[in-house]
């Protein structure tokens, strides 16, 4: 028998879960239902409130602001609502104890099956998006800011999956955590920029919000994708995804260390 | 020459702290265990819920620190060295799928094989020997959720043993399957362990699952061993009793009925169309019994049950030291 080889279990797991995922086309298909509805919905809203300001909202033109809703919906549709809720459910139930029982890490291998998922509904949402906003918004604002939108937008979606794991990973010691998704999906909206860009929030919410991690779950690649030719924001994003790595990796190990120590 | 030990457990306890400040209290959920098993045995491990099997289990497999006591699994300490371990050691546990229900088992397998450190070649060589010796080479080309329970165990069973384990952990496998299911999964244990020499370590609430794949069987009860004993002498003593329900076309007289029947069987009628049998099989062979029901009797209905797990471990106790 050969060693485990380095990244072969994980990209084994990334392709079974996207299999998986293929395999079901009628979930993929209500995902790509429910995102063109919601990015129709509230782009509608503010382009109607573009018109309303005299063409344009804190800088953003009603094409900007429809590429902006349709990027930072992407974003957060790729991945489940009620991931924090799955994840603790698995903590708390013991089958992350029974994953214990094999020779690899739990989170990691956990992360690349979440990955396989979320490819085929990101790429589901990325055709509708951009489909969308072209027909209802017109071309986009610029073609480099919208090119740095494509890692930024995976960036966004890679970072969220490891923070949620972290925030799930309170199930560890708390019983029931199951209101925390909810929580956690009111700060992504708001302060994560998933309703509006973070420019309209009041400056002193603004500021705090560009300082915290969820700006770089959406507002990072919704900001590219309507014409804001900003690099840095990529850097950002880096960062945020180390910092979310080193957080949930920390949690998941002190967790399994109690899980072993005191039973589930 | 002596077969080395797989499992060596010397006063193995757990004690488990449960509730907060003045609720707080201790539950001693296994009181140091003490026994070891053989490579290549099929042992037993069984008692009612509470009992303290699958945190024996859990405590042998790594994935809990035990409060005292020693245990080697495989020459190695499991929760100093699970990792180690789990690639030595196979585990199925109750209804816990290992399998993507969408997928082929193969498509699984794959992945599986893949955390395992399988190469490619080698694991399409083990999926399709395991297809052979399973009966399942069909099966593990489709989905899982097309497939019944009883087919759908074959197939995790075939995923624990992929990496070709020495020692397989099993806590409740044969749960929720029916009788043929049940059937087929304890001969393919009995052939895992004829076949490639792996050992087993079952835990089951069935006696039948007991009767039909262990050598030897412990008893465990409120966190003790209660009894260690073979299956054969089990059989003489704890497991001679069969009950046989006899639904009946029309009524009939239970103490006619005990006397035709004779010595070593024990006649109740719980409704006017059932009768309960309880055989002595040391007295009376249940086929002979079987026979003369069938002759003398307006047989409707007949079931042959084995004594339940609760009525074993009574008797346990009620044996003289």
């Amino acid at each position: 028998m050969s060693e485990e080889r380095g990244v072969r279990p994980y990209r084994r797991a990334i392709a079974t879960e996207a299999a998986r995922e293929l395999a079901s086309p009628s979930g993929l298909a209500v995902a790509g239902v429910f995102y063109l509805m919601v990015t129709a919905v509230l782009s509608g809203l503010w382009a109607t409130a573009a018109s309303a300001n005299g063409g344009e909202i804190v800088g953003y033109s009603a094409t900007a602001l429809v590429w902006y809703i349709a990027t930072a919906e992407a974003a957060t549709v790729s991945l489940p609502l009620r991931l924090i809720e799955e994840v603790g459910d698995d903590i708390a139930s013991g089958r992350v104890t029974s994953e214990l029982l094999r020779p690899i890490s739990v989170l990691p291998m956990r992360i690349a099956v979440r990955i396989g998922a979320f490819l085929p509904r990101l790429a589901v949402c990325v055709v509708g998006g951009v489909g969308f906003a072209w027909l209802i918004g017109g071309s986009p604002p610029d073609a480099l800011a919208l090119a740095l939108a494509a890692p930024s937008l995976l960036l966004a979606v890679g970072i969220s999956l490891v923070a949620q794991h972290a925030f799930a990973g309170m199930a560890f010691w708390i019983a029931d955590a199951k209101g925390a998704w909810f929580l956690w999906s009111k700060l992504v909206f708001v302060l994560g920029g998933m309703l509006l860009p973070l420019e309209v929030l009041p400056d002193t919410m603004a500021t705090v919000a560009k300082a915290l991690p969820f700006m770089a779950m959406a507002y990072a690649p919704a900001r590219l994708a309507s014409g804001h030719v900003e690099p840095w924001l990529l850097l950002v994003q880096v960062f945020w995804l180390v910092v979310a790595c080193w957080v949930s990796s920390s949690v998941f190990r002190a967790g399994e260390r109690r899980l072993v120590q005191e039973g589930a | 020459m002596a077969r080395h030990l797989a499992l060596d457990v010397a006063g193995l306890a757990r004690r488990f702290t449960t509730g907060r400040r003045r609720d707080r209290r201790t539950i001693d959920a296994v009181r140091g265990i003490t026994f070891d098993v053989h490579a290549g045995e099929r042992l037993a491990f069984i008692g009612p819920n509470g009992a303290g099997k699958s945190t024996s289990i859990k405590m042998l497999t790594g994935i809990l620190q035990p409060s005292a006591g020693s245990a080697t699994v495989l020459g190695l300490v499991p929760w100093e060295q699970r990792r180690a371990l789990s690639r030595r050691i196979g585990t199925l546990f109750g209804q816990r799928s290992q399998l993507w229900t969408e997928l082929t088992p193969r498509a699984s397998y794959r992945m599986l094989g893949a955390v395992f450190g399988l190469d490619d070649a080698l694991l399409d060589r083990r999926i399709g020997e395991l297809g052979e010796l399973f009966d399942a080479v069909e099966l593990f080309e489709q989905p899982v959720r097309t497939q019944s329970l009883g087919q759908r165990m074959r197939c995790e069973l075939a995923a624990c043993m992929l990496h070709e384990p020495e020692l397989l952990f099993l806590d409740e496998p044969t749960i929720g399957l029916d009788l043929l299911g049940k059937q087929r999964f304890r001969d393919l244990l009995v052939r895992l362990n004829t076949e490639l020499g792996t050992t087993v370590f079952l835990t089951s609430h069935d006696v039948a699952d007991i009767e039909h794949v262990a050598h030897r069987a412990i008893v465990v009860n409120h966190g003790a061993i209660i009894s260690d004993a073979s299956v054969a002498s089990m059989r003489q003593t704890l497991f001679a009793t069969k009950r046989v329900d006899v639904g009946l076309e029309r009524a009939a007289d239970p103490i006619a009925i005990s006397a035709v029947l004779g010595d070593g069987v024990q006649v109740t009628a719980p409704s006017d169309s059932l009768l309960r049998l309880d055989v002595d099989t040391n007295v009376r062979p249940i086929r002979e019994v079987l026979d003369l029901v069938l002759e003398t009797l307006p047989v409707a209905d007949l079931t042959v049950l084995d004594p339940p797990l609760e009525q074993v471990i009574g008797e346990i106790y009620e044996r003289p030291a």
